[in-house]
């Protein structure tokens, strides 16, 4: 069994003239490739083939990418226990990966495999095609080890896609790559996140704040008291939406039906409680919890999720980045429960919950950082993340 | 005690669009089972819903034609429940943020003053797949045809203004009417494109409080609607007399025996809001726009009917009633018949026989312009009634217009006075028991003398020239 792969291509033909001519891209198998066992790493889908390409998939075939196959996942992506996202770029296999990011999956994978993980901002790639868990929250992840390459995926996969409804009415913006001039620029840093810092880790990341200052940043402290927030939230709506998303795994007309029960309530039961491992079961169940009994605690998040939306998007207004850590060094490495699943991402949860772009830029002794800016503001992440990546403009 | 009802009903109603509300899929529930169906209505992973814009415009026109007001954001929830007639866990519906609010119809009470039935508001939503329950060998299977999975819907929640059956039955009728008028649905019980539940609950007449009510479904028709509420209102009031407690439950309407029955409570699921579909943005203009495509509504209709055709109100709100049969009847007085000619042709003949060969009134080979030419020799007297049935019936089956049919088929009337004269000769000489009669005072023997007279023609003569020609001859000879 390959450790790292759920599914290789063994087709190897390419058109030669596109954008990601030469790539190399795995996804995981949440991403539908007709044809492919999208089985979105759950029994739930257990032999499904998908029926059509995805729209990320077409459009990185169209630019003459070569999609070599599906990487190991956690179920339905959520958490990182069973993923091996990242694991093709170490290898070699793959010069990029396309991974989803629900909580924060995407950029600590990439932390993971000491490279870059970039999340998009929501609704600038179409999920059409996306055997998806929130669709308000998840986006494709990109990881590689150049911010080139991820840029160019995606230049070739955003914007407007009418299979998917949901994209917000707006202009895709501009992707192409600019200067970064360190005099002119503000990074912010949020000093309640600061304080609650293990100490090692906050001298660490002070640290990298004094380098950014000697190359003539200007730091400004901002103050967001909600930010803990942020999680609470995305565990409340994030797990509601997925309770009803995976509504439609019920064994009817694809899936495995388990044998033996009595009546449809019975066939539901049994197939349902066959398909799920134990992590989705149980965020299923806390999701369908805040459906029905705790309904009012679910409109209330929602309320909250709009105040913090506001106030991310002030706080984005008062600088040009924000830095944050990524990794919570305090969480178990391999999450098997909901709380350890949410532990690990205290620090990233917030920009799946606001849709703003976030970016993961490692760092030789693994201490990597989370840069993140206003909503759309793709591009200029992606500038400042080569800045930093070629070690300053030096 | 004497009690009253107080009544709301829930109707839902089956937009007439090509697809269904979030897919390309043919809108077609009754072909051939599962064949209109797609990765979206079938909801496979990776699928995303399009809502229908046709869906969107047929539902806001219909929404207008029952005076309801379009809100300027609404947006689907999901109705989370499992079922293996709901393909994801839940029904896309709008439960927090209706396409409409408010709304009534006029109707004309039993006393014969008008009484204005409230909407409280009416929203979009999903179909659901059917479900076929039968036996393989011994073995209960449920087959499940998605082909309805996904058809657009529209569902009315009335105000629990309603006090009587006949209220309903009439709110019901004036909807049909009003709905098939802007075009978006048929809105036919009978074939389930139109189903309404009703919510009934009694209090001591003159009181205004709310007791608990009882839901009434599966009724499919407007008569039946009627009856399932009388039903259900003697039923609870009798109750009561007994000292029983109404309890909140659904009942179903047996239309064989003419009762209600309890039915097994059914789930009532949350509902949140979707995360998929877009909210739905009507600008003001966007909505005037809507409501410029209005077409005349029937009441408005019916008033100028009166006004500029002569026509009696009931009269002119029969015709009003369906849009189809007011444009026909307009049609024809276009291509010169007279309005009252129009109108009683068009409503005893032709549309009996339009209907009695299951054909629709704007596709029948009897256009208005083949049908006014027979109307006009009608009234022209180039052809008798009876001719002109005949003609009609000839008009179903043959392009060839009305003149050419009546002077192949020797149809045209004969009012020569020579030729009649001689007929009647004929009969008068042939029946002498009759023309006795006629001499002794039975006024009876001169419509049976016209009446053979008729049948010598081989129906062609003038009934008007047999009756003058046979009264004078008649008079002659009881004055000899």
């Amino acid at each position: 069994m390959d450790s790292v792969f759920f599914y290789r291509n063994t087709d190897k033909t390419v058109s030669s003239s596109g954008a990601l001519r030469k790539m190399k891209i795995a996804l995981q198998p949440n991403i539908s490739v007709a044809g492919w066992p999208t089985e979105a790493g759950s029994n739930a889908l257990a032999g499904f083939k998908a029926l059509e390409n995805a729209t990320v998939a077409e459009r990185a075939v169209k630019e003459s990418a070569q999609l070599v196959g599906y990487t190991r996942m956690s179920e339905f992506g959520f958490g990182l226990k069973d993923s091996m996202a990242g694991a093709a770029l170490k290898k070699n296999a793959a010069d990029a990966e396309l991974v989803l990011d629900l909580a924060g999956e995407a950029r600590l994978s990439a932390a993971r495999a000491g490279v870059c993980g970039f999340k998009p901002s929501y609704g600038l790639v179409s999920r059409f095609g996306l055997a998806g868990l929130i669709p308000s929250m998840e986006a494709y992840g990109i990881l590689s080890s150049e911010i080139k390459n991820i840029r160019d995926i995606l230049q070739s996969v955003a914007g407007p896609d009418e299979r998917d409804s949901s994209l917000p009415d707006e202009k895709t913006p501009e992707l192409k790559p600019a200067k970064i001039n360190p005099k002119k620029t503000t990074l912010g840093v949020i000093k309640e996140i600061l304080k609650e810092m293990p100490a090692k880790e906050r001298e660490s990341f002070e640290g990298k704040l004094n380098e950014f200052k000697k190359a003539g940043f200007t730091i400004k402290e901002l103050s967001f008291p909600d930010f803990s927030q942020f999680l609470a939230v995305h565990k409340i709506v994030g797990s509601v939406e997925a309770s009803s998303c995976a509504g439609r795994y019920d064994s009817v007309r694809y899936g495995k039906r388990e044998p033996g029960a009595k009546n449809w309530n019975e066939m539901y039961l049994s197939s349902r409680g066959a398909a799920f491992g134990t992590l989705l079961k149980s965020y299923l169940i806390q999701g369908a919890y805040f459906q029905f009994e705790g309904y009012s605690a679910y409109e209330n998040a929602c309320r909250l999720r709009a105040r913090l939306v506001n106030q991310m998007k002030s706080l984005t207004g008062h600088s040009d980045f924000i830095i944050l850590p990524a990794i919570n060094t305090a969480a178990a490495e391999n999450s098997a429960t909901l709380a350890e699943t949410y532990a690990q991402f205290i620090y990233t949860a917030f920009a799946n919950v606001t849709g703003q772009p976030a970016l993961y830029l490692p760092d030789k002794k693994g201490e990597g950082l989370q840069l993140t800016a206003a909503r759309l503001a793709d591009g200029r992440l992606l500038d400042m993340g080569e800045y930093l990546i070629s070690g300053g403009g030096k | 005690m004497e009690f009253e009802a107080v009544i709301g009903l829930e109707i839902h109603i089956e937009l007439n669009c090509a697809t269904k509300l979030f897919c390309d899929c043919p809108n077609n529930p009754g072909d051939e089972p599962n064949i209109n169906t797609c990765p979206v209505c079938l909801w496979f992973p990776g699928a995303s819903p399009r809502l229908s814009r046709a869906a969107l415009e047929k539902a806001a026109l219909l929404c207008l034609s029952l005076n309801a007001e379009i809100q300027s954001t609404s947006a689907f929830d999901q109705k989370v429940y499992y079922y293996p007639d709901l393909p994801k866990g839940y029904q896309l519906s709008q439960a927090h943020l209706p396409l409409s609010r408010g709304g009534w119809i006029d109707i004309t009470d039993e006393d014969g003053s008008v009484k204005r039935l409230r909407i409280h508001h009416i929203h979009m939503e999903e179909d659901v797949a059917k479900l076929v329950h039968e036996m393989e060998g011994r073995k209960p299977v449920s087959l499940v045809d998605f082909n309805r999975a996904g058809a657009p819907l529209v569902e009315i929640v009335s105000e629990p203004d309603f006090r009587t059956p006949h209220h309903a039955m009439e709110f019901l009728k004036a909807l049909r009417a009003q709905v098939r008028n802007v075009g978006s649905s048929e809105c036919s019980m009978e074939n389930g494109t139109m189903r309404a539940d009703a919510n009934i609950s009694i209090r001591p007449k003159g009181t205004s409080q709310m007791n608990t009510k009882v839901e009434v479904k599966n009724m499919n028709s407007v008569r039946h609607v009627g009856d399932a509420i009388a039903y259900e209102i003697s039923r609870q009031s009798a109750a009561v007399q007994a000292g029983e407690k109404i309890v909140l439950h659904t009942r179903l309407w047996d239309p064989e025996k003419k009762v209600t029955t309890p039915m097994r409570a059914k789930f009532e699921g949350p509902c949140v809001p979707d995360p998929c579909v877009p909210v739905i943005k009507l600008s003001g203009a966007e909505i005037e726009a809507l409501r410029a495509r209005l077409p005349e509504m029937p009441a408005v209709r019916a008033e100028r009917f009166v006004k500029q055709y002569g026509l009696s109100a009931e009269e002119a709100s029969y015709l009003s009633t369906d849009a189809e049969m007011a444009v026909y009847f307009e049609n024809l007085i276009k291509e010169g018949v007279a309005a009252r000619t129009a109108m009683h042709w068009l409503t005893t003949q032709l549309m009996p026989a339009v209907k009695d060969k299951r054909q629709e009134l704007w596709q029948t080979s009897v256009t208005p312009a083949r049908f006014a030419a027979l109307l006009k020799m009608l009234a022209k007297d180039e052809i008798n009634a009876n001719a002109a049935r005949e003609v009609l019936t000839h008009l179903f089956e043959s392009d060839e217009s009305p003149e050419a049919i009546v002077s192949a088929k020797g149809f045209k009337q004969v009012s020569d006075r020579g030729e009649i004269d001689s007929l009647i000769d004929k009969v008068l000489g042939d029946q002498p028991g009759a023309v006795a009669d006629f001499k002794n005072g039975q006024a009876k023997a001169l419509g049976f003398l016209i009446g053979q007279a008729m049948q010598a023609s081989g129906g062609k003569a003038n009934p008007k020239v047999i009756r003058e020609i046979l009264t004078k001859k008649l008079e002659a000879l009881c004055k000899a």
